[in-house]
């Protein structure tokens, strides 16, 4: 059974999510402040840690838990879920090396679907790769399986919900995604110009790739589009 | 009607200008001054009379012969010695007595002695006048005569033609009589009558008394000379006329005075010698004075009135000139500028005594009562003032004559000027430096108080947002105070400015957590429950959630830009491509709309963030729709103009609310009507188009069309150039 670990300081909302992530059959374990968080880790690693940033009176202690956490494994997904939703918050979060960032918007519904894909792609990243998951665009390839993505056979790393806005526009090139249907796709709910970052985040990762990379054009006024 | 401004600068220079008081106050204290002097120089002048006339109290040797105990003298028989200025040459012609020409006394009818016919104004009459140069009386006549007859050659007669006359007294009281007649025109000598005219042996010829005759169209005229030492202190001339050539008898007799008898001979005046010497030794001041008898004639004078300017010539000259720049600058300007327009310099006058033989004035009738008297009186030409004093001269308890004395007020006149002189120095000087401190001292503050204008009116923009704090000054006055209390006003407002536009941010992030709370417990409700109704609720449960989570996110959208912004790149597009590529994507997402779409073909570069451009376009299309008649266009053009790119989005519809259209632009500010209120609506839209907009550095604005039919937006952008 897999173990997750909530660190949030609203009881309510902690409550809820425990019960819904037991309901799905998961080993949840709660923790209001960050010492007793971070001494459990030490002790016992989760399967996965959904971390709120401002935790009781330490307004970063989520940021220095995730690096902590970091420290302990590399590999362990990560999910921050916070009040906060600039951008700052957002890059910062992603860069202490959290796997996806969540506002408290996002319903439950979507928030199981990420865990089960973050599950998924830690689970499949050691088994071999099926050729039949393999979705070829260029220099593109795509594991839907493992939520991988490769330029030029090296790997991008991309968050659960990047990667999704990727396979998105990459499924079918030349069609025009609207900032909605991305949103959709990525199964999360945000404005435009959260999407907007987004994608700029996803080009700025393919660049240090491949200084070349212009694959994912702007429609202005509709959307985005994959490009080859 | 255009409304003056007067700064503060121009009030303290009108203020000031009470300074200008100054001088005249100044002013009035020199003429004060000037009084006073004057009033000095009247003392100093009726002293300097009664120090003179003390000098000739209770001397009657100097009057007994002067005629002086006469109760009345009358002119014409009583002659006046007047002192001759110049040397007379006897030659008949009269030339030398032009300058006393108006004093000669005219002798006709009332002078007429004998006559045997009645007497003719033609037939003789003379101008006469007597006066005294170095020891010898001279005497000019000026004989109207029809008939001249002059003695025949060969005549031993004197009498039977016209002769002249002579009678006086000797200084020892002797009475002589002299004839004067002539053959020729030429030198003639008096002859002295011992016994009678007639008997020509008893005539004594007296060379002393020389004379000339000359005939002249109307007559004769004689000019005559006899010693002082001669004289006594009567004489009186007669002239008899011969008219008829055959029986030669004397017609008429005209004279001064009865040359017949001692007693009916009038009296003569001659200056005396004595008096003079007594003023001279009286000192030389620098007064003219006279010494007048009590028939108002002078005996002496002294003294020139053009030196006699009452104060000591010393005490008016200026410093030395010592060539310094100051005084190069005191003598070349100021003192040409003061005299041109302020002080008068005293001017040259004239002023000769009319007629010695009669002095006239208040001055005189009161010294001869026996009162000391000063007056001032004006220059015969009327250019200056003169000071005249009189003061008696006393013999026992009569009044012998008078002592005058003259000054004019050029002195006083001229110290009055110096004191101007350096009163008008001192006066320029403060009034100079006065007000050129006070219009620094009032530009100072002046500049000061419109800095703090200009920071004030800086510190707020027209949306009434701080746009810079205002620094406060360290002064300690109440300048420093306002701009201290300005700067805690516009800090204290910037304070609250801040928490405004922060406000829905900070709103829409405490209001997550609770919303995050009732979603996620409605979400769990749901996964629950399986009754039909609860999962009807729960649905419009989780409806109303998702409204309140849009709206939060929209109230953070505006924030969310600014903070993005400032981490946005710029980069060199065709703003045209953005706007044409944008007005398809709306065509599909409105597509009951119809758009108008104008924009020049040619590419217009700008540099920006095309991203925050389109989602400047989006904000501008979505606020057109919404107000936009659904049947009209919404019209979007964009034009180069210059070096700006002008985007237009206008839409037909209701109006801008009046006054309202700049507020429009700011946070939270809405003038939806409640029927379209379908969706939220926090009026950010237009602060967000606002944001981009500034940070393009371009400029908007909203405005009713010009047709009046709905409103439009336009928003200018800098062009990039182009570089080759």
């Amino acid at each position: 059974m897999k173990k997750i670990v909530i660190v949030e300081d609203e009881a309510a909302i902690r409550e809820n999510y425990i019960d819904v992530l037991k309901k799905h059959g998961y080993n949840v374990q709660g923790y209001d402040n960050r010492p007793d968080a971070q001494a459990a880790f030490e002790q016992n690693l989760p399967d996965l840690a959904i971390i709120d940033i401002g935790l009781q009176n330490e307004i970063d202690g989520g940021f220095s838990l995730c690096q902590s956490l970091r420290a302990l494994s590399p590999t362990v997904p990560i999910i921050f879920l916070t009040a906060r939703d600039s951008d700052f918050d957002t890059v910062c979060g992603l860069r202490m090396g959290a796997d996806d960032y969540l506002t408290k918007d996002t319903s439950l519904p979507h928030l199981m679907a990420r865990i089960a894909a973050l599950f998924r792609r830690s689970d499949l990243l050691a088994t071999p790769t099926e050729q039949e998951t393999l979705i070829e665009r260029g220099s593109l390839t795509i594991d839907k399986n493992k939520m991988q993505i490769f330029w030029n056979k090296e790997l991008v790393e991309l968050t659960v919900t990047e990667f999704w806005m990727v396979y998105a526009l990459a499924k079918r090139p030349g069609h025009v995604k609207s900032r909605h249907d991305l949103m959709d796709e990525a199964q999360v709910v945000v404005d435009d110009s959260t999407i907007t970052s987004h994608v700029k985040r996803i080009r700025k990762k393919f660049l240090q790739y491949d200084d070349s990379f212009d694959c994912i054009n702007t429609v202005y006024g509709m959307g985005y589009r994959w490009g080859s | 009607m255009p409304k003056f401004r007067i700064g503060l600068r121009i009030k303290v220079i009108l203020i000031s200008s009470f300074l200008l008081t100054l001088p005249w106050v100044g002013y009035k204290y020199i003429l004060e001054m000037e009084k006073l002097l004057r009033q000095g120089q009247e003392q100093t002048l009726v002293g300097t009379t009664r120090a003179v006339a003390t000098a000739l109290n209770e001397r009657p040797k100097l009057f007994s012969t002067q005629a002086s105990f006469l109760q009345s003298v009358r002119k014409g028989r009583d002659l006046y010695a007047y002192e001759l200025q110049n040397p007379i040459t006897l030659n008949g012609q009269l030339m030398d007595w032009t300058d006393y020409d108006d004093k000669m006394v005219h002798y006709g009818r009332e002078y007429v002695q004998f006559s045997r016919r009645p007497y003719n104004q033609n037939s003789i009459s003379f101008r006469h006048l007597v006066g005294k140069y170095e020891g010898y009386l001279y005497a000019a006549f000026e004989v109207t005569d029809s008939s001249p007859i002059l003695r025949r050659k060969n005549s031993v007669r004197v009498d039977r033609n016209d002769h002249l006359i002579i009678a006086m007294t000797s200084p020892d009281g002797e009475f002589f009589r002299y004839v004067v007649s002539a053959h020729a025109d030429g030198w003639v000598n008096a002859w002295q009558i011992t016994n009678d005219i007639t008997d020509s042996s008893g005539l004594i010829l007296q060379s002393q008394i020389q004379g000339y005759w000359r005939t002249t169209d109307k007559g004769y005229n004689i000019e005559l000379r006899l010693p002082l030492s001669f004289l006594g202190n009567k004489l009186g001339f007669a002239f008899y006329d011969v008219n008829n050539a055959q029986n030669r008898e004397i017609d008429t007799i005209i004279g001064t005075s009865n040359t017949s008898h001692l007693n009916r001979l009038g009296t003569v005046l001659v200056p005396s010698p004595e008096i003079e010497k007594i003023l001279k030794g009286m000192g030389h001041t620098s007064t003219r004075i006279w010494v007048i008898d009590r028939h108002q004639r002078v005996l002496a004078q002294t003294g020139d009135i053009q030196e006699s300017n009452g104060v000591w010539s010393s005490s008016v000259k200026y410093a030395d000139n010592d060539g310094s720049w100051w005084s190069t600058i005191e003598k070349n300007i100021l003192h040409p500028l003061y005299y041109r327009y302020l002080i008068s310099e005293p001017t040259e006058f004239v002023d000769s005594l009319k007629d010695a033989a009669l002095v006239k004035g208040v001055h005189v009738s009161q010294a001869l009562n026996g009162r000391g008297y000063s007056h001032w009186r004006q220059s015969e030409d009327g250019k200056a003032m003169i000071l005249a004093a009189a003061y008696p001269i006393w013999l026992g308890d009569n009044v012998m004559g008078a002592v005058i004395a003259e000054e004019s007020t050029a002195g006083i006149q001229t110290l009055r000027n110096r004191a101007m002189e350096q009163l008008f120095n001192a006066i320029l000087a403060i009034i100079a430096i006065g007000t050129i401190t006070l219009f620094l001292f009032a530009s100072k503050i002046s500049s000061r108080i419109r800095r703090l204008r200009d920071e004030a009116e800086q510190a707020i923009d027209s949306q009434g947002r701080i746009q810079q704090l205002i620094s406060p000054t360290k002064d300690t006055d109440e300048i420093g105070d306002l701009s201290r209390s300005l700067a805690a006003m516009v800090g204290r407002l910037g304070q609250y400015n801040h928490y405004l536009e922060n406000l829905s941010s900070r709103l829409s992030h405490e209001l997550r957590t609770p919303v995050a709370v009732v979603r996620s417990s409605i979400e769990n409700l749901a996964m629950h429950s399986q009754d039909e109704d609860s999962l009807r609720y729960i649905a419009r449960a989780q409806d109303g959630v998702h409204r309140l989570s849009t709206i939060l996110s929209s109230m953070t959208e505006a924030t969310r830009i600014e903070q993005s912004l400032q981490g946005a790149e710029k980069e060199r597009f065709p703003l045209n491509e953005l706007v044409t590529g944008c007005m398809q994507g709306y065509q599909m997402a409105y597509p009951h709309q119809t758009f108008d779409v104008q924009t020049e073909t040619s590419d217009i570069f700008i540099f920006g963030a095309p991203d925050y451009l389109a989602q400047l376009l989006d904000k501008l299309i979505a606020n057109a729709e919404d107000f936009s008649n659904d049947k009209d266009a919404i019209e979007v053009s964009l034009i180069q103009q210059g070096s700006s790119a002008i985007l237009t989005v206008g839409n037909y519809g209701p109006l801008l609310p009046e006054n309202m259209s700049d507020q429009l632009l700011n946070s939270m500010v809405s003038v939806r009507s409640q029927q379209k209120q379908t969706k939220p609506h926090l009026g950010l839209g237009l602060f967000i188009a606002r944001l981009i907009t500034q940070y393009h550095h371009g400029d908007i604005q909203l405005r009713n069309r010009i047709d009046n039919q709905g409103v439009e937006v336009v928003v200018t952008f800098p062009i990039q150039i182009i570089e080759n």
